[in-house]
């Protein structure tokens, strides 16, 4: 059991990277985490561990943060993760984190599905069949949550300011 | 592989680092002659690593301590013994209670949840509309952003319908029952043998969460649970086991 619990440690710092870009807030995505995990240690002994335990957990965490976002409606007005950065600002890097502060923002406004799909996908490195399995939903939706996403997030950062270009 | 066969999974498949070399290769070449899916291409790689830039960092900050597993099990260790306690005291009590005067009651027997109201109530429902041909349910499955919409609405909980098709078994569709004086939603599913299972579900709030409790009468199974937000009776005739397998993966989908 208590390598089952030493598993589920290890999956602890990729879930709270999950809860604070889905919520953008540091606070709300620890107390995801923690009724997560709650939830997981209580469910253990009905779970077998026969199927990959970091889509278990990343399912358990999808759900709670359905559930809390359906009960709480805190969902747009959150704290931005990265101000916007003035007009006036360092020139050198200016281009790049206005692209990031772009993307950011656009982020917090996609669909909740869409983005849950996207960071699945593009910062946990899961497989799509994995990131399938986390949502409960068939590969072809994902693919579609995974291509709307991204068309979204194409348009909102090409509306914004402009951005550096990297030409191969 | 020729350049016409390159479909949008494989687009992004191709940024997203999935695909072989041999496909990777053939996905270049493609590009090379499509410019403006090329372009396309260049965006979401660039949002890959924008997302990477903002929050690949979070991993690798130190996790506070409320976070610590090994203290939360603890923390479960301690009132689960806590719990035994007060059972056992309460077994006790019953004890004497019985030995009072109890014992001509008929409250003999292991525990068996086939005759709580709620059990009997999914029971009743079970038999009578998974008999119907015709209608079984009320909203069929496809139409299945309404039936879960709906169903969480009137039990005013957060229904996600259980996807248990990797068990064999696809969703029938659902109705509005009345269950206790309260509204219940009936979720049907059925496998392709046309056996079927139904879930009653009706909304609880007393935070009192229970294990799987098995039960068995007039020929049918049943497995009775309490999340902190439903309570919840899975039926069938399907053999324990699988019956047991399929409320599990209700169980950890549901709430």
């Amino acid at each position: 059991m208590s390598a089952l619990l030493d598993e589920i440690e290890g999956c602890v710092p990729a879930l709270r990277r999950f809860a604070r870009a889905l919520t953008h807030d540091a606070d709300l995505a620890d107390d995801l985490v923690q009724d997560s995990l709650e939830r997981a240690i209580r469910k253990r002994d009905l779970w077998r561990p026969t199927g990959p335990l970091r889509a278990w957990l990343f399912r358990i965490l999808v759900n709670v943060y359905r559930n809390d976002l359906r009960t709480r409606r805190r969902i747009a007005a959150v704290l931005p993760l990265y101000a916007r950065p003035s007009e006036a600002s360092v020139p050198a890097a200016q281009h790049v984190r206005l692209a990031l502060a772009e993307t950011a923002r656009a982020m917090q406004v996609l669909p909740a599905e869409q983005r849950e799909a996207l960071l699945l996908v593009a910062v946990e490195g899961m497989s799509y069949a994995e990131a399938a399995a986390v949502l409960g939903i068939p590969s072809g939706t994902l693919m579609s949550r995974l291509a709307r996403g991204r068309a979204a997030l194409r348009r909102a950062t090409e509306e914004g300011p402009p951005r550096l270009r990297t030409v191969k | 592989m020729n350049g016409a066969s390159v479909t949008e999974t494989d687009l992004h498949a191709y940024v997203d680092g999935a695909l072989d070399p041999e496909r990777c290769a053939a996905v270049d070449r493609y590009l090379a002659g499509h410019p403006i899916e090329a372009e396309r291409v260049r965006a979401w790689q660039q949002q890959n690593e924008a997302l990477s830039a903002l929050y690949h960092h979070i991993g690798a900050e130190p996790v506070p301590p409320r976070l610590d597993v090994h203290s939360i099990a603890g923390a479960f260790a301690t009132s689960g013994r806590a719990w035994h306690r007060m059972a056992t005291a309460a077994l006790l009590c019953m004890a004497v209670g019985l030995a009072g005067g109890w014992i001509g009651r008929g409250y003999w027997g292991a525990p068996d949840v086939g005759q709580t109201p709620l059990v009997n109530e999914a029971v009743a429902a079970h038999s009578l509309y998974t008999r119907e041909v015709v209608h079984p349910v009320e909203v069929g499955a496809d139409q299945q952003a309404h039936l879960a919409a709906w169903l969480s609405k009137r039990l005013d909980r957060n229904l996600v319908l259980p996807d248990l098709r990797p068990l064999g078994f696809s969703l029938v569709g659902g109705r509005l029952l009345p269950a206790q004086g309260r509204p219940a939603a009936q979720l049907m599913y059925e496998d392709e043998t046309g056996q079927r299972v139904t879930f009653l579900i009706v909304a609880a709030s007393d935070g009192h969460e229970s294990s799987l409790q098995y039960g068995q009468r007039d020929g049918l199974r049943s497995f009775l649970w309490t999340d902190e937000t439903i309570r919840c009776v899975l039926v069938g005739s399907v053999a324990r086991d699988r019956l047991r397998d399929i409320a599990t993966r209700a169980y950890e989908q549901l709430g």
